[in-house]
């Protein structure tokens, strides 16, 4: 079985979070702010204070400072009530070069320098 | 969660956001022999691209250095870089992203960070130095998002204490 939602791509938001914003509740946030409901990520370059990752029924405890994010991917969704909602996944490297991945867990995820992510748009038919 | 004090005073507002019209896509093969970040700016820089998303889709790499975060002891950031770590290879790049912008210095510049596996089997992953990933003979596959009306540009950000990308309307 499988669901199918045809769409197309639109409008690109060029994004950049600054320091101690969290990562998923910050995307939520803009996106809210300028109307976007649906969108994937294209690109995103940057850094965490720390991480929790999740993997299954595990919330992975990554301290940093300086966790650099290696690859995101993932998409916002709006919920029942038209709120945009992110689900965001990828990969980090720690200060001891080890690299870890999962799913982003809400709340924990304190940007450190900056985030620099660029959304598209999904538009469904 | 915890947040960390910066060295400059928070800036406003904590999210950025500029809309850039949605333009054709690019997938870009690169020939092995050169370096991966600099064959990009220049492939691109051809085509007359300097604002772009860029995702690595493949690549395989004969020698590299990435970096790593860690604390700034001289208490200037946050954060600074460590020391590199070399990789012979073969390195197999499995996913990196990148932001293609004019840096601080006007010149073109490709951040990108990446997540590796070496040929014994072990992950690695970091920030990607300019010059020092030197692709093996296979080469690399990128696709490239051409960003136009509004892009990311280098400016001095006062908060952190770093040339940072900051997202810029543009008259392309």
């Amino acid at each position: 079985m499988a669901d199918f939602e045809e769409g197309r791509l639109g409008r690109i938001a060029v994004i950049r979070l600054r320091p101690n914003e969290d990562l998923v509740e910050a995307v939520e946030a803009t996106c809210r702010e300028h109307g976007l409901s649906h969108a994937i990520v294209r690109s995103a370059v940057g850094s965490l204070v720390d991480a929790v990752l999740e993997s299954g029924e595990t919330a992975l405890k990554v301290p940093g400072p300086g966790i650099e994010i290696l690859t995101l991917a993932g998409e916002v969704r709006p919920d029942a009530e038209g709120v945009p909602r992110a689900d965001l996944r990828g990969t980090i490297a720690d200060g001891n070069a080890k690299v870890f991945g999962g799913g982003f867990r809400r709340g924990e995820n304190p940007i450190c320098i900056t985030l620099e992510l660029v959304l598209q748009e999904w538009l469904p038919a | 969660m915890r947040t960390l004090r910066q060295p400059g005073a928070p800036l406003q507002p904590r999210r950025l956001l500029e809309w850039a019209a949605p333009a054709r896509d690019l997938r870009v093969r690169l020939a092995g022999g050169q370096d991966l970040l600099r064959g990009l700016v220049a492939a691109l820089a051809a085509r007359d691209i300097h604002h772009a998303a860029v995702q690595v889709l493949a690549g395989e790499i004969a020698r590299m250095a990435y970096l790593t975060g860690a604390e700034d002891p001289s208490g200037a950031r946050v954060a600074t870089y460590g020391p590199p770590t070399w990789l012979d290879g073969p390195v197999t790049l499995l996913g990196a992203n990148g932001i293609l912008g004019p840096g601080p210095d006007g010149d073109t510049l490709l951040h990108c960070h990446a997540v590796v596996v070496d040929a014994r089997g072990r992950l690695h992953g970091g920030h990607l130095p300019p010059g020092d990933v030197l692709l093996g003979e296979s080469g690399a596959v990128a696709l490239a998002t051409p960003l136009r009306e509004a892009a990311f540009v280098a400016s001095f950000d006062s908060e952190t204490n770093y040339p940072l990308f900051q997202p810029t309307k543009i008259s392309l």
